[in-house]
């Protein structure tokens, strides 16, 4: 499996692909930003009013977006399994 | 096709609570099936961390008995007092004398493939690479999990040891996701460090920052943590961390987190003279963790076990409020959960009559409920209200000092726990000292039992 790292965060790895295992739902979002300002991770970015995901390329499977979307419009899922970030470092 | 099968028991995480779990079932006899998402244990759990003593002392016997690869006995918390980037006061009152000590630092990958292998020694099987995506459920009860593969594992008792994000007990019905005021967002570093360096710079101490907001090298007090820098054998392991909420507002944490550990290398002398020349950045990680999920009525409140499922360690909202350790109160209730699951399987029954029976026992436990219902921490917001530096180092000395260990704070759980220890074990100490010393020797000559998987 392709392996991907990233200079902003090193000691870390991205393994294969993960999909989209982050959505988030257009008609629930109001645009409120509390996904972005809790992204270490930069996945998210308001366009329209709305938040959309950018990119999950660096994303450490935290959930602090889901968790500050009170409106529910973060739907958040587990990558397949042996996809997505690991550390040997954690 | 997908396939379908059957075991006694499934945990789902090989996490730190998962394995010792499915250690203790697969020795009853039991079959028992790990599933773990990651490819290996451990390399998708993010810590602290140092495992505080009472986890090895009062947990499972054979890690207490076993040789865990440890970083470093921890034998002193120093606290630093920090104004204008100095050291103005220093409390280091909580100590031990080696080979005791206060907490084990540890990597997760090594310690939780450790743990996992005594679980497969022990008769479990073990899948990595598995996502456990939904509960099976029938007429309310969880009967097993579908896998990312579309397979059906089925169960009599399934124990979701999934750790924070908790999804499974979600799907299920019994537990929603917890409040942001709960979590704690962590950022961490990991510096290498010449062990020689390690040594002659910390010691056998982990290292606290306490300063007011104004410092900037922190959350608010009682929102967050204040700037630690755990110490492994050949590196140290620097973190902070602030709640999702502080002051009902959710805070610019992408922003302030990095910010905070600029300002702390930028201004601290402690940091800039003694540490920064000797080290060199290996990994930047975070993640979030449950601290004050016990601390509010509606999470703590939120149930720990249905009709086949028993949930445990971070899953369930055991994570201390006051230091953020979560590892014993996994170990805990992975025994626990365990014990009732076998019962369970030996009853051919796991409704709710019979499971809850874990409830019990985790509220009879000497210390998860008093761990996780500890104000300490929050305490620290009457100091960010008064901004008064001196009543922050009293509180620092009574809770992070040698006060920790009076009768109020953790020494009524280690008095209950030593009570019960003793009762069942008169040898009970003599055991915990050849641990200790054990342990020590381990680290020392760098020698632990061998892992699967390096
Ligand atoms: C930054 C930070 C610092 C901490 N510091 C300390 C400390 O110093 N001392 C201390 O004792 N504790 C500390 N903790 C807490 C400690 O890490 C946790 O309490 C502990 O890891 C909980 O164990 P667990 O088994 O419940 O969950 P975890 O150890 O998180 O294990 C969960 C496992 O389940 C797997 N998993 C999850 N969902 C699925 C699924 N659906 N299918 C398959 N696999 C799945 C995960 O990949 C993971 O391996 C800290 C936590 C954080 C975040």
């Amino acid at each position: 499996m392709e392996i991907r790292t990233s200079d902003r965060f090193p000691g870390v790895q991205w393994v294969g692909d993960p999909g989209d295992f982050i959505k988030v739902d257009e008609a629930r979002c109001d645009g409120c930003a509390n996904c972005v300002r809790v992204c270490l991770a930069e996945c998210y970015e308001i366009r329209d009013k709305k938040a959309r995901v950018k990119t999950l390329a660096e994303c450490m499977e935290c959930a602090a977006c889901w968790y500050v979307c009170d409106k529910g419009a973060i739907l958040f899922s587990w990558p397949p399994g042996g996809t997505g970030f690991r550390t040997d470092w954690g | 096709m997908a396939a379908v099968e059957t075991c006694d028991v499934l945990v789902v995480g090989a996490g730190f609570g998962g394995p010792v779990a499915a250690r203790r079932c697969a020795e009853a006899g039991l079959e028992t099936i790990i599933l773990e998402r990651s490819r290996v244990p451990g390399e998708k759990v993010v810590s602290g961390l140092v495992i505080p003593f009472y986890g090895f002392t009062f947990g499972p016997d054979f890690i207490r008995e076993g040789n865990p690869p440890i970083e470093r006995p921890i034998c002193r918390v120093v606290n630093r007092f920090v104004r204008g980037g100095e050291i103005y006061a220093t409390d280091s009152t909580l100590r031990v004398p080696k080979p005791l000590a206060l907490g084990y630092s540890a990597y997760c990958k090594p310690f939780c493939t450790w743990l996992a292998d005594r679980a497969v020694e022990a008769g479990a099987e073990l899948r990595t690479s598995t996502t456990a995506v939904e509960p099976i459920l029938e007429k309310g009860a969880v009967k097993g999990v579908i896998t990312d593969r579309g397979d059906e594992i089925r169960c009599r008792v399934l124990i979701d040891a999934g750790g924070t994000q908790n999804r499974l007990a979600i799907q299920a019905g019994l537990r929603r996701k917890y409040l942001p005021e709960a979590l704690e967002l962590y950022m961490l570093w990991d510096f290498e460090m010449a062990k020689e360096d390690v040594d002659q710079t910390f010691g056998l101490s982990m290292e606290f920052f306490h300063a007011l907001p104004e410092e900037g090298i922190g959350a608010p007090l009682g929102y967050g943590s204040t700037l630690y820098i755990f110490t492994y054998r050949e590196s140290i392991h620097p973190g902070l961390g602030q709640f999702l909420v502080t002051r009902g507002e959710i805070p610019n944490l992408a922003k302030l987190l990095p910010q905070y550990f600029e300002n702390f290398q930028n201004k601290v002398t402690r940091w800039k003279r003694d540490i920064a020349p000797k080290v060199k950045l290996r990994a930047t990680t975070w993640d979030v963790c449950p601290i004050y999920a016990g601390l509010i009525p509606e999470t703590r409140n939120m149930p720990i076990f249905g009709d086949g499922i028993l949930i445990i360690g971070d899953a369930a909202g055991f994570e201390a409020s006051a230091f953020g350790d979560g590892v014993p109160s996994a170990w805990f209730s992975a025994e626990l959960a365990a014990e009732v699951a076998v019962e369970a399987v030996r009853r051919g029954d796991s409704s709710p009559y019979v499971l809850r029976e874990y409830e019990k026992k985790v509220r009879e436990h000497p210390y998860i409920t008093w761990i996780i219902t500890d104000w300490r921490r929050w305490d620290l917001r009457k100091v960010l209200v008064s901004g008064d530096e001196r009543e922050l180092r009293r509180m620092i000395r009574d809770h992070w000092g040698v006060g920790a260990f009076r009768y109020r704070y953790s020494g009524r759980p280690l008095a209950k726990a030593v009570r019960e220890a003793l009762r069942r074990d008169p040898h009970a100490p003599l055991k915990w000292m050849e641990m200790f010393t054990r342990y020590f020797r381990n680290w020392e000559e760098n020698r632990f039992d061998p892992l699967s998987v390096s």
